[in-house]
């Protein structure tokens, strides 16, 4: 069986740290995993980097940093509502918008029900004009879903909860 | 015949902790190649996945770890805790019960031997 020299052990590590396996933990078991394998599927004479290079591809779709995110999201989510960029801003929006949609009927009951169907314009109209924009910004949001958000990047998931309040973790 | 991904994501937590409840302590790799085998290959956990799950349990507390030097590099095993080796056969029992309301609901006959 092959036997992995501490260069390239050190090589592995650093390879790891610079695709985006930030913690120390899950670097270990990464480190130990693919080490695993490049000394079962290793001959003596054959190219350490080619092996390592096809084995720690195996281990993700686009890029080793999926690991990573992953990991930090299960970790970060077990006490979080978990909501998709769509679905937060929907949440946002009707946050918005609830008020002004719910008014102008919370008045109808309160006056008397439908059969005194007299709201004054002030409602009708500050309820109409205030609930266009964000009605437009939410159009703007659903129907460009490329275009460049850096606040909130495409595919990221978006964490509520406590500590902290919002937080934005990016899926690739 | 392989499973989706879909598929084995509801269930992973469940064969993790099994397999450590049957296997008192394992590491990352071993997990993946005994899955392998008791499944004659039909199921490949692959390590986006092992990963974070076993990180998430643990920090859960329903599993625990420990270190071994190999050479100069470091190897975790993971073992079940008190709480986990509950959780485990609760989410087996959990398991179970739902794969026998599939087979009422999607009326499918079990092969005979």
């Amino acid at each position: 069986m092959y036997c992995i020299s501490d260069e390239q052990l050190d090589f592995i590590l650093h390879d790891l740290v610079a695709r985006g396996i930030e913690t120390e933990s899950l670097r270990y078991d990464l480190l130990d995993h693919v080490c695993v394998i490049i000394e079962q599927e290793l001959g003596e004479g054959e190219d350490f980097e080619a092996c390592y290079t096809s084995a720690i591809t195996t281990f993700y779709k686009q890029e080793l940093r999926e690991i990573e995110e992953e990991t930090r999201l299960l970790l970060t989510c077990r006490h979080h509502l978990v909501l998709t960029r769509n679905m937060f801003f929907l949440l946002l929006f009707a946050i918005f918008l609830g008020p002004f949609i719910a008014y102008p009927y919370a008045w109808v009951v309160s006056h008397g029900g439908v059969t005194k169907w007299n709201l004054p314009f002030e409602v009708w109209g500050a309820s109409l004009i205030f609930s266009l924009f964000p009605m437009l910004v939410l159009l703007v949001l659903f129907f460009t879903p490329d275009r460049l958000d850096p606040v909130i990047p495409w595919r990221s998931k978006v964490l509520i909860g406590i500590r902290p309040l919002i937080k934005i973790v990016p899926v690739a | 015949m392989f499973y989706s991904t879909e598929l084995l994501k509801g269930t992973l937590k469940t064969i993790i902790l099994k397999l450590l409840a049957d296997n008192k302590k394992m590491y990352g790799y071993e997990i993946t190649q005994k899955v392998k085998e008791l499944t004659m290959d039909k199921i490949q956990i692959t390590e986006g996945a092992l990963y974070p799950t076993l990180h998430a349990l643990e920090a859960d507390g329903l599993v625990t770890t420990e270190t071994e030097f190999i050479g100069k590099r470091v190897r975790k095993y993971y073992s079940l805790s008190p709480t986990g080796k509950a959780k485990a056969k609760e989410k087996v029992k959990e398991l179970a019960s739902f794969i026998e309301t599939m087979v009422s609901l999607l009326d499918i006959k079990p092969k005979m031997a």
